[in-house]
């Protein structure tokens, strides 16, 4: 079978299952990026608070996180994980072996490791917001939850995007060592396809392709968000 | 005449530091009271204790008859009631020396934004008076655009209908033109004389002492953390005042 | 907290720290020297030196490290002309795969840091150099070179992290650095929690003696400006 047949859609075209795989990647890098945002939201949070506490904590997460390997945290999050289900398990007469749900502990490992990344990105984005503009705020009356509201979130949103574009370029990549837990996303299936078929050069090489789709379509979409963004702001 | 601000033995200590160091003044309602003193004499900082921006470490704040209620925690003085605060702050217009209108927003969506979110006031009744103020300061044509699209001029204008919109008791002005090119200094002023003689309260902490002596009512000197010298602007400038306003004025001339 | 399991632990995954540290070092040097050819090449001026270097930045940036791993180490073994070259006995060797799947990654990131790094020169600089008649090899080695140096430096440091914490991926080919032997502690013993504790406190450690390593670079580079304290983010 040439390359074309292999990956069309015919009845023995890999087409398919690869193109299903591929929106697997996007809904766990999608899942583990809002999981990732709440940690960096709380994590930004805690190290602009004046509680040394929260600061001390955020900076071990963001410390910890950025000197590990992603990888031993996705082994942590399933072994660990399927330890704890297993002992749950137990407790119900169940025996064996309960492995983790793969989406959770892909999207919940990766998220973990990029929320260390997203606390620096929002963190610097709320610094970047000019002083001035919270104290006109308070000086016309503003409680603070409206001034969150109004002009906090609005801001750290437009300075953050091209960080957060970064964060989620990662994501995407690597979203792919979440096949290491059984996850059919993309590089998984490349590999069952390559498995099956004698053929791993194409199956990997297709991979390849997509993500190299997803990355580039990622990229333009974040570029334009950027734009729309800064339409007010004057760069330096 | 009532009084729309008030303060009584204000005091504020940075550190070490006595910034103020027993401030009375009274201003009464109609009245532009210009604050002159040489840096560091704590002008900017008793504008700031009024609406709260700082917190004064001892006296009474009193604005349109309410007084501001403190009360001790950890050894700090801090305000009593923070709805109190917030709602002192919104009778109070302030126009700061760096403009800081919002930058993710246009200059009508600046205007509109403290009457709509903070007074709870209908969008279409705000948004008609706020072209109206938008225009009364001169930059009605510029009200779709953004700050950063403006000269400091404008700005501080737009910041001026800004303060406006809130229907404020009085104004408090920080070094508004401070912070401005030579060429952009007048029509500001233009704009806060046109204020003053409509007849609206307001503190004006400000450099500039050929406006002072045309447009306020009346000049508060201070010196050192202390009001040395307040009078009349004829009184206080044809000789009048104290020795130290009087070598203040010279050094500005100079 | 088992104190007798964790030193067991430690025991065991000592030896996976020469692996780690080996490939990670060759990778980096081998990347670098590579970097270097990309920048200059798109640097160069010849269109289609620049577009081979543009599309090779594009695509190994764009895809994960994983899927060039395995294209390299399962996909060439699918064609029979390269088995039977004299390069097969090393590309069927999961070391030597890694190794290259590695130092072409880094290759594509640290170009864009030296890209970064000799456009970061500020051309006043250069004016006044070519001005005392300076040219060619000289100007760069004795002005562009140092000053780019001084520039890319805390990038690079960044890329230096992330290029320890990449070896880990050499465990999904089977070869045993630090995650490796991690991976196989845990299906052992189960354990997950406290094999990552020791395994992730020996990636920590390498990575703060690389930090500080990094740091007093820049200190000696630079003795006027202070150095960065922790590496930030490289653009993904």
């Amino acid at each position: 079978m040439n390359y074309f047949e292999l990956m069309g859609f015919g009845p023995n075209g890999w087409g398919l299952p690869m193109i299903q795989a591929a929106t697997m990647t996007l809904r766990v890098a999608l899942a583990a990026f809002v999981v990732g945002l709440a940690l960096g939201g709380l994590g930004a949070w805690a190290k602009l608070s004046g509680s040394r506490f929260a600061r001390g904590a955020a900076d071990v997460y963001t410390t910890v996180i950025r000197g590990i390997p992603d990888l031993l945290v996705i082994y942590l999050f399933y072994f660990g994980g399927s330890a704890v289900l297993g002992a749950i398990g137990k407790w119900f007469g169940a025996t064996g072996f309960v492995g983790m749900p793969a989406f959770a502990t892909g999207a919940i490992a990766v998220g973990l490791v990029s929320g260390a990344y997203q606390t620096e990105v929002l963190r610097g984005a709320f610094m970047a917001i000019a002083k001035g503009e919270l104290e006109a705020a308070r000086a016309v009356g503003m409680p603070p939850l409206l001034m969150f509201r109004r002009i906090i979130v609005p801001q750290v949103a437009r300075y953050a995007i091209p960080g957060l574009g970064n964060v989620w370029q990662l994501i995407l990549k690597e979203s792919a060592l979440i096949s290491v837990t059984g996850l059919v996303e993309l590089l998984r299936q490349a590999q069952i396809g390559a498995g099956s078929t004698r053929q791993p050069f194409y199956f990997f090489l297709t991979a390849a392709a997509l993500y190299l789709v997803l990355t580039t379509l990622s990229t333009i979409i974040f570029e334009r968000l950027e734009t729309r963004a800064m339409r007010g702001v004057r760069r330096a | 005449m009532k009084e729309a601000i008030r303060v009584k033995n204000l005091t504020k200590r940075f550190g070490a530091l006595d910034v103020l160091r027993g401030i009375d003044l009274a201003a009464h309602e109609g009245e532009a009271i210009a604050i002159l003193g040489s840096s560091g004499s704590g002008k900017s900082t008793m504008l700031r204790c009024i609406n709260l921006l700082e917190i004064p470490t001892g006296g009474d704040v009193i604005v349109a008859g309410e007084q501001i209620a403190f009360k001790e925690k950890g050894g700090a003085r801090l305000p009593a009631d923070r709805r109190q605060v917030d709602r002192i702050r919104s009778e109070l217009g302030m126009v700061f020396q760096s403009f800081n209108l919002w930058s993710h927003m246009t200059v009508l969506q600046n205007v509109m934004e403290a009457p709509v979110h903070v007074l709870k006031r209908p969008a279409a009744e705000v948004k008609e008076e706020a072209m109206g103020l938008l225009a009364k300061v001169g930059i009605a044509d510029k009200a779709g655009h953004y700050p950063s699209h403006l000269s400091g001029g404008q700005q501080q204008r737009a910041a001026i209908a800004r303060a406006l919109a809130m229907r404020p008791k009085a104004m408090l002005f920080d070094e508004p033109t401070s912070a401005l090119d030579p060429e952009l200094v007048g029509e500001v002023l233009r704009v806060i004389r046109g204020l003053a003689e409509e007849g609206r309260t307001m503190l004006i902490v400000t450099h500039e002492m050929n406006f002072a002596r045309d447009v306020a009512s009346r000049i508060v000197f201070l010196d050192k953390g202390v009001i040395d010298a307040q009078g009349t602007p004829a009184e206080m400038f044809n000789g009048g005042g104290s020795e130290r306003f009087r070598q203040f004025t010279a050094k500005q001339n100079a | 907290m088992d104190f007798a399991f964790l030193l067991e632990c430690f025991e065991r995954l000592l030896p996976g720290i020469p692996m780690t540290l080996k490939l990670a070092g060759f990778s980096l040097l081998i990347g670098l020297v590579l970097a270097v050819l990309l920048a200059m090449a798109r640097l160069s001026g010849i269109v289609v030196l620049e577009w081979f270097s543009r599309a090779y930045v594009f695509v190994f940036r764009g895809t994960p490290l994983l899927v060039q791993l395995f294209l390299i180490y399962y996909g060439l073994g699918q064609f029979p002309a390269i088995r039977q070259t004299f390069l097969w006995p090393f590309l069927r060797e999961p070391y030597w795969c890694t190794l290259l799947a590695l130092s072409l990654n880094t290759a594509a990131y640290g170009a864009e840091i030296v890209r970064g790094g000799l456009l970061s020169v500020a051309a006043g600089q250069v004016e006044a150099a070519r001005a005392c008649g300076m040219s060619g090899w000289l100007l760069y080695r004795r002005i562009v070179f140092p000053q780019a140096l001084r520039q890319a430096l805390p990038a690079y440091g960044s890329e230096i992290i992330l290029m320890v914490k990449a070896t880990s991926l050499a465990s999904v080919v089977t070869l045993l650095e630090l995650t490796g032997i991690a991976h196989k502690l845990i299906s052992e013993s189960f354990r997950a929690i406290e094999v990552f504790i020791v395994a992730g406190a020996i990636y920590l450690a390498i990575n703060f003696v690389i930090t500080r390593a990094v740091a007093w670079g820049e200190r000696r580079l630079s003795p006027d400006r202070p150095a960065d304290p922790l590496p930030s983010l490289p653009a993904a």
